[in-house]
């Protein structure tokens, strides 16, 4: 009971969160509303398991979850340097950072 | 009833993708639309298939998507009216032709379908008597039909292939210009403390994840081929914070591009061995003295060459894409 409740709150957010990535005027509101629906999808799977009582759902939310960091910075880094492979060949590999 | 909401949740965001012209959204949305697709996958049961979703949809193909975007541009020009016509047709009739083949399909959950007189029974029964491994789709994927996932290894080698003769193996430079950033390019990724620290504390879980989820595909869902793209994932992560250089230095594509020839090599040594010892091509039961443990070792082996091929093969077309758009 307690799952499909939090199941069908989870899925409300998506359904808002993605609300807004349709909607969403700047680019910004897109990329913060696709990232927070894919946060809340991976609430949502891990949940799933345990409402379907298959708690190794969790590796696929897990799998999501370290995916969606990666596809995260590619698009904000797509959007800022306009390529993927930017890198800054001037500062040496070991640089302390401030 | 999730069933349902998710499919609305599908069908609004291809409705979004459609309408939209600027390609970056389109790009956003389709890794939203690939997520979902892998809940329904998880929803229906088929955690395997979830797996491979969320593993390539909505991951590397969304990052392939920003890769080639930053060759071809951003904005995709607007299309005359009498050019959609035809495509309209084609599209219309496709569709109409698919779902007229689905009134011929036996309900969903059918006990009466093809698919659960013959094959599935033998499957959820003897597999573990047969084959060995408590994850019945593994036993499936790399035993039961081994040639079938032998031919998909193939088939991603080939596309390797085809992207390497268009593209270049990641070691040669052209001179198409590059789509103008939006800002100002002058401080690189590795200065931002946060994205620096966060990745350096991520890459490393990511890449043993992969090597999980290589290695308990027996035991749960996964395998070779989403072991592969996660594991690409992480060094994809590497390429985007500290540029595609540092990358290259670690992984020489020269030497990369020799990894999807040795994954595939080495499930074909699988199943010659096998060949050898008596059996038949890829009946690992023939490979030690009792033949579970063959099976157990062969779909070890052949899952780890399938891991090889589709990680050094996402790598390898990562640097592609990249390294044309510097």
């Amino acid at each position: 009971m307690m799952y499909a409740v939090t199941t069908v709150a989870i899925l409300i957010c998506i359904g808002m969160a993605m609300a807004r990535a349709f909607l969403g005027p700047s680019i910004y509101d897109r990329i913060l509303a696709i990232n927070s629906a894919g946060t809340c999808i991976v609430l949502f799977l891990s949940v799933l398991g345990f409402l379907m009582g298959r708690p190794d759902f969790l590796d696929i939310a897990l799998t999501y979850a370290l995916i969606n960091f990666t596809g995260t910075i590619a698009i904000l880094k797509f959007f800022k340097y306009g390529s993927l492979g930017v890198s800054d060949p001037a500062a040496p590999p070991k640089t302390k950072v401030e | 009833m999730i069933n349902m909401v998710l499919l609305m949740l599908l069908l609004a965001s291809v409705y979004a993708i459609i309408r939209l012209d600027r390609l970056l959204t389109a790009v956003l949305l389709t890794s939203l639309f690939s997520v979902l697709v892998a809940s329904i996958f998880m929803v229906l049961d088929a955690v395997d298939v979830a797996f491979t979703e969320a593993a390539v949809g909505a991951g590397v193909s969304t990052i392939f998507f920003l890769a080639a975007l930053a060759i071809v541009g951003r904005q995709c020009k607007p299309t005359p009216r009498r050019k959609i016509i035809a495509p309209l047709i084609v599209v219309s009739a496709t569709g109409c032709v698919l779902l007229y083949a689905s009134l011929d399909m036996p309900r969903f959950g059918e006990p009466l379908a093809p698919v659960h007189q013959h094959v599935a029974p033998r499957y959820l029964n003897d597999s573990a008597a047969e084959v060995g491994p408590p994850n019945i789709v593994t036993s499936v994927l790399a035993s039961y039909r081994g040639y079938d996932t032998f031919g998909e290894v193939g088939v991603v080698f080939t596309a390797f292939i085809g992207v390497l003769m268009l593209l270049g193996a990641g070691t040669r430079r052209t001179s198409i210009e590059p789509p103008t950033p939006t800002g100002a390019p002058k401080e690189s990724m590795r200065k931002k403390v946060v994205l620096k620290e966060v990745a350096d504390l991520v890459i490393a879980p990511v890449l043993i994840f992969a090597l999980y989820v290589q290695w308990h595909g027996d035991f749960g869902p996964g395998g070779g081929f989403q072991a592969g793209v996660i594991f690409a994932s992480g060094i994809f992560l590497y390429a985007l914070i500290y540029g595609i250089e540092p990358a290259q230095r670690l992984l020489p594509p020269r030497r990369l591009a020799y990894f999807p020839a040795i994954g595939l090599l080495l499930y074909a040594a699988v199943g010659i061995i096998s060949m050898l010892r008596g059996g038949n091509f890829l009946n690992y039961s023939v490979l030690v003295n009792d033949p579970l443990h063959g099976q157990h070792y062969g779909i070890l082996a052949i899952e780890l060459g399938v891991g090889i091929t589709v990680a050094a093969v996402m790598i390898n077309i990562f640097f592609s894409f990249s390294e044309r758009s510097l």
